[in-house]
């Protein structure tokens, strides 16, 4: 098992043609194959060296050859050190531009859906079933962009440092609660048991409330996407010490073993039977990384192939 | 019951227009502003019982009218709730710090909710 790894990583770190468009860099700029002219130099060098100290008894054809191949390695050091500031830079500027493209996109978004709800909750009167219908079904896909540019922005802000959190203090049942009745339909619809049971006593955290609603709903609407028709999807609630933990079980597909340690990355998407049939951009579990550990917590998880998965997080409880 | 009087200070029309007529029709008291010198001489003429506060704006931003609003001792009780797309940690605790009640995120926000959140902070039911 370690071998392969070790071997998938050499090859990764030679494969220089992958590096070099991974980058968006001339396979020459690649890091890895800078580093490999710096040591084919440094080889040369001390063989140089070697040979002319051997062969020369003037010290000072010894200090010009030295001096040359100081030269050499600092100019291969400088192209090192500049491409690899390009691709800092480039990724600066990509963020930037994510950051202010979904900030700019959310005006006209809030613009649909505030104008969608004045319409249908205030002046519905005139309007057939069917526009209604219809009304609510754009209300739906506008609600669904604004989730996305809302994604988007929060990676940006993320990447930023700068992903704000709106904290106050509040019983983790009621978002529980909150988040099982946002994912039931979804869950029927796919004919999902939806089991809670929540806790007899409230259990109070300082939590952004909104940003722990997303974080259950990604872990929810994964763990029934991945489960096949007639499963079941459990969430558990535990009060350990001075902290509370929450566990999101399912008896689907899993997650194969080798994409264990990838699962948190920035838009990876699980191989899995079912990732043609559900939809996902990939940053769900991203974010909702990063606002647990933002809030205090932990979250992480196991699963086994076919058998099913669980996630948990856990957050420190609130001081009375 | 006395209408409760709110004053949003926003400068894209549509969404002033939206969330204003939800709001009359909630039965409150609604005037607004659409830049941020309008803003602050109707918020110290008309003294409303809490103001919804856009930042970006022309002529004074958000900050600077939230400012003067906290400055003026007889604005400085009323809740002001900041309604924004940005959301970062800088211009959240930007608001916090001058004295901002909350925050919200425009396109995260239904009006309903806009509205509760409202009710809760004037404690109405």
């Amino acid at each position: 098992m370690l071998g392969a790894k070790l071997k998938k990583r050499i090859y990764n770190e030679f494969n220089l043609k992958k590096q070099a468009e991974e980058l968006g860099l001339k396979v020459w700029q690649t890091p890895s194959f800078l580093f490999i002219v710096m040591g084919f130099v440094i080889v040369v060098a001390i063989a140089g060296v070697y040979f002319i100290s051997n062969n020369y008894d003037s010290p000072d054809i010894l200090v010009i050859s030295e001096s040359v191949v100081v030269s050499i390695l600092f100019i291969i050091g400088n192209f090192i050190i500049s491409s690899v500031d390009q691709v800092a830079r480039a990724n600066k500027m990509k963020t930037e531009f994510i950051s202010i493209a979904s900030h700019q996109l959310k005006t006209p978004i809030a613009e649909i859906n505030w104008q969608i709800e004045l319409l249908l909750s205030k002046f519905p009167g005139g309007l057939s079933e069917k526009q209604q219908l219809l009304i609510g079904q754009i209300a739906h896909s506008s609600q669904k962009m604004a989730r996305l540019v809302g994604d988007l922005l929060d990676v940006a802000h993320i990447d930023q440092g700068k992903l704000a959190l709106n904290k106050e203090q509040i019983n983790l049942c009621d978002i529980i609660n909150e988040a099982v009745m946002n994912q039931r339909p979804l869950a029927s619809a796919a004919e999902i048991e939806l089991k809670y049971l929540g806790s007899a006593v409230p259990l109070e955290v300082l939590v952004d409330r909104r940003r722990i609603v997303v974080v259950l709903d990604n872990l929810i609407s994964n763990a029934i996407k991945y489960t096949g028709e007639k499963g079941r999807v459990e969430i558990l609630l535990e009060k350990k010490d001075e902290l509370v933990q929450v566990c999101i079980r399912d008896n689907g597909v899993g997650i194969p073993r080798n994409e264990q340690t990838d699962i948190f990355k920035k838009f990876f998407r699980s191989n899995n039977k079912m990732k043609n049939n559900t939809e996902g951009t990939g940053l769900g579990l991203y974010i909702a990384k990063n606002i647990i550990e933002q809030s205090g917590g932990k979250l992480w998880f196991q699963s086994i192939e076919n058998t099913g998965s669980e996630f948990f997080f856990s957050l420190p409880l609130a001081k009375a | 019951m006395e209408k409760k009087k709110l004053l949003i200070v926003e400068d894209d029309v549509v969404l002033k227009n939206s969330l204003e007529e939800f709001l009359i029709a909630e039965g409150f008291e609604v005037s607004s502003a659409l830049d941020g010198e309008i803003g602050v001489e109707k918020a110290f003429a008309e003294k409303p019982d809490l103001i919804l506060l856009d930042i970006v704006l022309p002529k004074k931003d958000g900050y600077e009218v939230l400012a003067e609003i906290k400055a003026n001792p007889e604005t400085t009780h009323i809740p002001v709730v900041l309604l924004t797309n940005l959301g970062s940690i800088a211009d959240v605790e930007k608001a916090l710090a001058l004295g901002a009640t909350t925050y919200l995120i425009k396109a995260d926000y239904k009006l309903d909710e806009i509205t509760q959140k409202i009710r809760e902070i004037l404690n109405l039911k």
